[in-house]
Formats: C-alpha cells, structure tokens, sequence
C-alpha cells in the first residue's frame, strides 16, 4: 500500500520537475534547431543575378512619392481609363492597344493575339499558363501550346505536352549564364547540340487537352552560326526527311511540317547552332507562351539581346507580356525592395525597347506563410514586396495585378493548404493543380474586366476613327508558316 | 536568478489573459489537443494530481477519469462528444441484450444489429462521399458530396464497442456491472483518438483491480513518452512537412533520387508518427495504472510479410484477425461475405483492365497476373480447398482492413497488395518450409537480411499508394523512382540540400535496426537515474520537440543536374 504511495508521488515528482527543467533548458538553449540556411551549391537553382544585387544595394533609401497621388492617364487610341489611386491600381490603360487586338480579333474574327507569360517555379509545368491559356483560347479561339523549348527542367510534370528529350543537349540559361555562346532565345533559353558522338534529339506529343490536342505548324527557331552543314531528321511515316539548317540571320524559322500529334526530331552535325526551340500554334486567335524558369527573380531579362528581340518580335508578335515573379525575391532578410523595383523597372522599359508596342503586366507575389512561433502565417515580407512590383508598374507604365489580395490577403496561402481539398503545396508557396487554376481565373477575370471596360469606353470615345496602327507583325507573322 | 524568474516563470503567469484560459478550455478545430501539445502537458499535470489523490476510491475516480476523458475528446472533436455518450448508451444495452437473451437466434440478432448499428454509423461518416463518388463515376450520375465531418477517433471506439458485443456473445466476458464501468472502458483518453484497439476482455479486468503502478511500470511510461515524442515530432513532423510533403505534392517536380527518398521517408514518417503517437498513449495509461498492448514491435525488422503483420499496428490487425477473419471462415470454411469482397475486387480490377485495352494492355496485363497468381496460390497448394478459404478470408480481411484506414480506391489497392503478399508468402512457405537450424548459419544469416531488405521495400512500395493523394500520383512516383540512376555525386548534393531531413530520416531507421541488447541497455541507464535525472532528461526532450517545431519549413529548393 505505501508502496504504491510512492511510486505515484515519485512519477508526479518526474513530471513535474521536468516542467521546470524544461523551463530553465528554454531559458538558454537555442529557439530553433535547424535554422533555415540556403543550400548554396552549383547545383541548386539560383539566380545570380538576383544574388549580385541583393549583395550591392540591399540598403538603399526607400523612397516613398507615390502612395498619396491619384494616377491619371494620357489618352491612347482616344480612349482613357478613369483616374485610380495607388491602393487600388490595375493599370487597365497600358493595356489599350492588347484590348484593342482583342477587340479585331472578336469582332472581325481577324489577326492574331500572342501572350509571353514570363514566370518562375509558380509557373513549372505549364501551372497556371495551361488554365490561363485555356481561358483566352475558350473565348477568343486559337489552339496550340505555343512555344516550347528544347529541355526543360520541368518537362515531366508539364501535362499540356509531353515533352521528352536526349540526355546529350548543351543548356545555357539566363539564369546562370552572363554571357552566353549565342544570345539567349525570347524563352532565355540557348540550346547546342554540341555531341559529336550521338545525335541530340527532342520528342514532342500533343496532350489531349481541348484547344492542344495537336502540334500545330510545327517550326523551329534557330539562331545564327558559321556551321552551314547543320541538319535536321525527322520520321514521316517510313521515311525519313532531312532539312537543312540555314544559319544566317539572328533568328530563323523551319517549317517542319503539317500540323500533327507526335514529333521527333533528330539533329545532326548541328554544333554551335545556338537552337531556341519550336513553335506550334494554328496561326489564328491566342497565343500564349509559357516562359517558366525555376528560381527566376525576373532580373535576367535584363540580359535580352535587342536585336535577337525584335526578329523574334517580327515573326511572333507579341501583344502582352506577363511577368509573374516574386517567390524567389522573398527570402533574402530584408523588407526593403527598392533595389528590386529599380532593376525590375529597368527592366520593363528593357523589354518595350526589345518588343515595341507591347503592352506590360505585371503580376504580384502571392501569398506565401512562414512559420512565427509555431504558428504559420504571411510572411512579412509580401506586402513590402507586392508594394514594390506595384510601384516599378506604375512607374513603367504596366498594368498591375495584385495576386495577393485577390488570393484573400493576409493568412490566405495557410488557407488554401489547409482546405480540403487542398489548392496549394504544403511549403506554403506553391500551387496545386486545384489551385493554379483558381489563380488563373483571377488573373484571367481581371483582365477581362478591363477588356469590358475598354468596350463601353470605345463606344463611347470621341474620336470618330481612331488611328489603329496597322499591325505590321502580324502580316509577317505569317510567314513562319510559310517560310 | 531574479532577474531569470521574473523572465521564465513569471512571464509564464503574466502573459495570462482571459482570452488565453478561454482557449485551453474551447473547443477549436484548428488545434485538436494532442499529446505532443503544452496545453496537455499542463492539463495532464493538474488532472493526474487529482487523480493521484483519488486513488483509493473506486466510482469518484471513473466518473473523474470520464469526465477528463469526455473533456479530451470535447477538445479534440467538438460536439461530437455526444455522439460518445449517445452511442456507448446503445451498446451498453445492447451488451446486456446479447447477455441476457437466451435462445441463439435472438442472440445472433442482436449482435448482428447491434454490429450494423455500429458499422452503419462509421460507414455514414467515412465512406458515404466515397459511395457517392463511386457511384458518380460508375453510373455518370451527379449526387452531391454532403458535408460530413469526420468525428476524431470513431474508428477506434466503434471497433472497441463491437469487440465488447463480440465477446459477451462468444461468452468470452461478462458485461460491466454498470453504465460507469462501460463508459470508462470506451471514453478511457489515452487511446480514444488513435489507438491502439484495447479489447474488451483484456481491459475490464483490469478496472476492477486495485489500482497500482510499479517501479518498472513509471520506467517504462516515461521511456515510452520519451520514445514517442521523439518519433513523432521531431522525426515524423519535420521530414513530411520538409520534404515527404513536398514531393508527394508534384513528384514531377522533383528528380528520380528525391522521388525514392521521398518513399523511403515515408515509411518512417508513418512509422514514427504512428507508433509514436501509441506509444505515448501507452505511457499515459501505464501511468494512470492501466497497461495496453504492444502496438508496434519495430516492424521493419520484419524478414516475411506474414510477420510484419504481426507487428505493425498489432492492436488493429489482431482485432481484424479475430473479428473479420474468424467471422467469415477464417482457415476453415469459406462463406458468402468471405468471397464477395475478393470476388468484387478482381472483377473490377479485369473490368478495369479491359476499359484501358484500347489505350494500353499494361492494365489488362497487370489484371490479369495478378488474378492468376492469387488463383496459384491455392490451386498449387496440395490443400487446395483449405488454401483457398484462407487465402481468400485473408484477402477480405486485407481489403477491408485497408478501407478502414480511408474511404479511397488506393487503400484498396494498398490492401489488396498486401492481400496478394500474404497469399504468396503462404504458398512460398509450403514449398520451401523454414528450417530451425538454418538461421543460425552464415548463408541462414544472410538469406535473413536479404529477406528483411525485400520485405520492407515491398512495404515501402506499398506506402506509395497509402500516401499518393490519388492513383496518378502514385503512378508518377512510382514512374519516377524506375528512372532512378547510380549517380553518387548527384545524390550527395542532394542530400546536401536537405541534410537535416536525411540526417533524421537516418536517425530513424538506426533506431528502428538498433540490436535489442543495445536498447536494453540504454533503457537501463535510464531507469538507475536518480528522479531529478529522469525530469531533466524529460525536460530536454521537451525543449526539443519545442525547438523543433518553431523551426520553420525549410525553404524550397530546386536542383538541376
């Protein structure tokens, strides 16, 4: 009996003592074991240019003239969009002259509309871009994947083409490559098919997705190089077919052939021609081209060639660019994004120099969670960053979509892992199938409010006939499918 | 010190609000309480005082240990709590029915509707947005899925409620002289949520006993709780949240190394997080002076999948064994429940296979094969009609036992593979019968550690679909790992990138391997600690489990090779 006495007291005395020798190991001990540290190896996905300035003006004075002024807007085509303030601004403006393609494009069924979406691992796998293109190609036509690369980082988890290739191709990307061999492609991609010894050689496959289901007009983009003797062979049905390579200007197109499901191409004695990679589109309604890079900040753009730009804007014409960036930039520390939003003005202005008469949007940070005494909530550095993305949009006139609060704002990506099902991953950053068609549909929806917007404006401007400038992309566009 | 005080222990009593006390005592289904919390740490502490107190009276004590119990699962699952009470009412009287009634027909009757009333309300709960899918995508209609939600722990109790109707009838214990008895046994906390199954016959004894708790029995609670908490949230928690998580999430995304890694990680995710959990429940009950069963016996030692079930999740697959596998035949007869399932199961599985022949005959192929091995495993046998009864009992009580776990199509596939295992092992055994004196030799030795390493990576395999959140994931993870190559440089980077998480997934499976001498060993270094030794290493693992969970997710990374 007193045995037993004891024996109770003795494993309440244990417990209770270990709350305090917890309370004293507290005391002193470290917070966290295993405090979140980078892996910096070669071969982990960063963006050096992004690193280089973090590391230079990381500091900079934050200037702040924006937040308190109306935004107001210089007419184009006749037609101004109401004055917005900084909260709340979309930018709808800058993107007149894409509305107005829409606008051909719905009401004569004429002309073509192409969209560069320009993104990170938000982005992998045709994530959001398939959704979003499947929007636009629903209510203004077009079919085709757009344009794709030669290897991909992320070809295996891509469902809107299934994309394989060999082992043996030369990559050099402008996340990592500061002066590539050859100017990097519009995709920021260079390819060589640099083995000697065996034949590079990539494999494409319609999906069997609506709006996708073939390889329209495949054509292949290459660049310039003094190797004239390059080939390319492909199977059409039994035979095999030989093209030749011809490598003079800065950009050209090879007609591969009709329109199809499966495509396999080898290439052969091809060295040093710098290969961007193929188009497949059907030439009519939108387009849209899926740029996604892992671990991009947006920041290597920068590097775009201008002249390689503008012959690959003469045969494909783009109307919008999107640049939906931002996971990338938030774990370095610092809240203040003034260095971001300098180089990503620079940035947008680069890219209307490269693409004349695109129009620009930008698209913000999403919510992403961090984890604050055991408990996961916004990281505090999206709000100063969606602040910032805004800020270099206003200043280079482009348009703006703040993701973050259309997403449900502060808590919000804890609430898309959390709900069943889930929409987004549990590294609280990325999206899910589920959730990257939300995602596209926001995005999707806001423009074509805009779009809407843009209509009654038009009917009601005053200028009788607007000088819409003829579109000469468009008439050379078609050429690719010539050529 | 003061200054250390008014920091530490103070801090503790000011920072107190009237909102904080609210919140340790409301439900809130954001945070069910767990073991693992400082808000059960506290509860515990102040509730086991009072039962220490307590001990020597009998009906203040249950109704005090209900009461606490009632609270707990008030804090895990909200309302629901009534549904405890409301359905431990029933089948208290539905017990005392079965005792009472004297002719076999009417006992037979009011087991089985007491077994269907019970079946039927966990059926309700888990599987009828699985019935409507299954119906949807059979027939092309369109129900609605209904908003259920899941009461916490309702497998667990329902399958403790049949065990005590089971028994009474099979005459293997009395009914509890009360109500209070009865509520004791099914609302008792340590095991309401998660396990492990405690049997009517094995439990009720014990309330009736003085309560008494030896000096080896605290030894091995706190060894227990300690072992548990680090299995379940340093290991477990940190590697699926910062790793397993990930991949399973888009496999794709991730390359072949880190898609294997990812299926080794979960088998000792899983391991840890559920043997862990049992394990703290277990020395929460041995301090309260009630033992439970073993629930784990480090299954991954295991060298046959006969024997992994024998100690994986012992609690459940004894109750299955006994209570769905005796019930339909077990190794003697067959019966019509007893092959409906498996029939149902490879039907659908040719029909299956046919609907794809168009597109690919691997469907088919695999069908097929699989139809005809498990047709092997008896028609090769040399008793065949014995073999066969087993087999197929066996292969229901798998398919079931695996729709237990969750209302999918992949817990089916993962039964039914484990099914299909069982059967070949069964026939591999008759063929090539184990010989005593060959374990102890060298090639004996050897064919056991090749045995071991084939049997987890079966097992391992079979997580793939317990884990993927559907077929295709599966798919792709399984897809991905084929295309794994050697390439030692490529594997050291990333395990570079994610040292943390392999270093505790190898934590891990050492321990799980560590010789039983070893562990005897460290178990008794602890147990000649002095009181304040043992508090002050339940301290540290206290600061580590706290440590580790404010360590936030690691953050993403890519590789490309």
């Amino acid at each position: 009996m007193n045995q037993n006495k004891s024996y109770f007291l003795q494993s309440f005395a244990i417990f209770a003592l270990s709350i305090v020798a917890f309370l004293v190991f507290k005391s002193f001990l470290p917070k966290k074991i295993f405090a979140e540290t980078t892996a910096n190896s070669k071969n982990v996905v960063i963006d050096s240019l992004l690193l280089e300035a973090v590391e230079e003006d990381s500091t900079a004075e934050e200037g702040d003239t924006l937040s308190n002024q109306p935004i107001s807007f210089t007419a184009v085509d006749g037609i101004t969009f109401p004055d917005e303030t900084f909260s709340d601004y979309k930018g709808f403006q800058h993107l007149v002259q894409f509305y107005e393609k829409l606008y051909q494009l719905e009401t004569t069924q004429q002309g073509n509309v192409r969209i560069a979406y320009f993104g990170d691992s938000m982005t992998d796998g045709d994530m959001i871009v398939q959704d979003f293109r499947t929007n636009f190609q629903n209510q203004f036509g077009g079919q085709g994947v757009g344009f794709v690369n030669i290897t991909s980082e992320s070809a295996a988890s891509r469902n809107s083409i299934k994309h394989e290739f060999s082992g043996n191709w030369k990559t050099q990307s402008y996340l990592n490559v500061k002066n590539p061999r050859s100017p990097f492609g519009v995709n920021g991609h260079v390819f060589f098919a640099n083995d000697t010894a065996h034949v590079e050689w990539v494999k494409y496959q319609a999906s069997k997705l609506k709006n996708l289901s073939e390889l329209y007009n495949p054509t292949l983009f290459y660049g310039k190089s003094a190797n004239k003797s390059g080939k390319i062979a492909l199977k059409v049905g039994n035979d095999t077919i030989c093209k030749k390579l011809t490598p003079n200007k800065l950009v050209n197109t090879l007609v591969i052939g009709n329109t199809t499901k499966n495509l396999k191409v080898d290439f052969v004695k091809a060295d040093s021609i710098p290969i961007y990679g193929f188009n497949f589109d059907d030439g009519k309604g939108v387009h849209v081209d899926n740029f996604s890079n892992r671990g991009n900040s947006g920041l290597p753009i920068s590097t775009f060639n201008t002249e390689v730009m503008r012959q690959f804007q003469e045969k494909l014409g783009y109307d919008l660019i999107v640049l939906h960036y931002g996971t990338n930039v938030l774990n370095y520390g610092s809240l203040n994004y003034t260095w971001y939003e300098k180089r990503m003005k620079n940035v947008v202005n680069h890219l209307k120099e490269c693409f004349p008469g695109v129009a620009i949007l930008v698209i913000s940070t999403a919510d992403k969670a961090t984890k604050y005494d055991l408990e996961m909530k916004t990281d505090s550095a999206v709000v100063p960053l969606t602040l910032a993305q805004k800020k270099y949009a206003v200043q280079a006139e482009a348009a703006y979509v703040n993701l973050y609060t259309l997403m449900g704002g502060d808590g919000s990506m804890v609430k898309w892992v959390e709900e069943v099902p889930a929409a987004a991953n549990k590294d609280y950053t990325h999206f899910n199938y589920r959730g990257a068609k939300r995602i596209s549909s926001m995005i999707y929806n806001q423009i074509y409010s805009g779009y809407e917007q843009f209509k009654k404006l038009r009917a009601n401007r005053k200028v009788v006939k607007a000088a819409v400038k003829k579109d000469s992309t468009t008439v050379k566009k078609d050429s690719i499918h010539v050529d | 010190m003061q200054d250390w005080f008014t920091q530490n222990i103070a801090a503790l009593f000011t920072d107190i609000t009237a909102e904080t006390v609210t919140n340790w005592f409301v439900f809130n289904p954001k945070e069910p309480i767990l073991f693992n919390t400082a808000l059960f740490l506290g509860l515990f502490l102040v509730f086991y005082s009072i039962y220490i107190a307590l001990k020597n009276t009998f009906y203040p004590r249950l109704v005090y240990v209900i009461l606490f119990s009632l609270f707990f699962y008030y804090k895990s699952s909200g309302i629901f709590f009534l549904l405890l009470v409301g359905s431990s009412v029933v089948d208290y009287n539905l017990g005392n029915l079965v005792h009472r009634t004297q002719s076999v027909v009417n006992k037979k009757l009011c087991l089985a509707f007491s077994v269907v009333l019970n079946l039927g309300f966990l059926g309700y709960f888990k599987y009828t947005n699985f019935i409507i899918d299954t119906y949807n995508s059979a027939t092309g209609a369109d129900f609605a899925f209904q908003k259920i939600i899941l009461p916490v722990g309702i497998s667990f109790y329902t399958f403790q409620s049949i065990s005590y109707i089971i028994e009474i009838y099979r005459k293997e214990i009395e009914p509890t002289k009360n109500y209070v008895d009865y509520l004791f046994f099914v609302s008792f906390f340590p095991q309401l949520v998660a396990g492990p199954i405690v049997r009517a016959k094995d439990f009720l004894p014990q309330i009736y006993q003085k309560l008494n708790v030896t000096k080896d029995d605290i030894n091995r609670a706190f060894l227990l709780i300690i072992g548990g908490l680090i299995k379940k949230t340093v290991i477990s928690d940190y590697i699926s949240i910062n790793f397993v998580d990930r991949v399973f999430d888009a496999p794709s995304s991730y390359t072949a190394f880190e898609n294997l890694m990812a299926s080794y990680g979960y088998a000792i995710q899983i391991y840890c997080d559920f043997s862990g959990y049992s394990d703290m429940a277990i020395g929460v009950a041995l301090l309260l002076g009630f033992k439970l069963p073993t629930n784990f016996r480090t299954p991954y030692q295991s060298a046959s999948i006969t024997e992994f079930w024998r100690r994986w999740h012992i609690s459940l697959s004894t109750w299955l064994k006994d209570f769905l596998y005796i019930s339909v035949g077990g190794n003697r007869h067959g019966s019509f429940a007893g092959f409906l399932f498996p029939a149902l199961f490879f039907f659908g599985l040719i029909v299956w296979g046919i609907t794809y022949a168009p597109t690919s005959n691997i469907p088919l192929l695999i069908a097929v094969a699989a139809t005809a091995v498990f047709s092997l495993t008896f028609l090769l046998s040399k008793e065949k009609e014995r073999t066969m009864f087993t087999n197929v009992n066996l292969m229901t009580t798998m398919l079931l036992g695996g729709l237990w776990h969750g209302a999918s199509l992949r817990f089916i596939i993962w039964g039914a593979l484990h099914g299909l295992a069982l059967a070949v092992h069964k026939i591999f055994m008759e063929f090539f019968p184990p010989k005593a004196e060959a374990k102890r030799s060298f090639f004996g030795g050897i064919w056991t550690v090749l045995s071991v390493i084939a049997t987890f990576h079966f097992v391992a395999f079979c997580w793939i679909f317990f884990r993927a959140k559907d077929f295709d994931t599966a798919l792709q993870v399984i897809n991905n790992i084929g295309n794994v190559t050697f390439d030692l440089q490529q594997w050291l980077v990333i395990a570079e990138g994610y040292k943390n998480v392999f270093l505790l997934m190898a934590i891990g499976f050492v321990w799980h391997f560590l010789p039983e001498k070893m562990v005897e060993r460290m178990q008794r270094v602890f147990k000649a600690l002095p009181i304040i030794g043992k508090a002050i290493i339940l301290g540290l693992v206290y600061w580590l489990v706290y440590a580790m969970a404010s360590a936030g997710p690691q953050p993403f990374i890519y590789f490309q090779f």
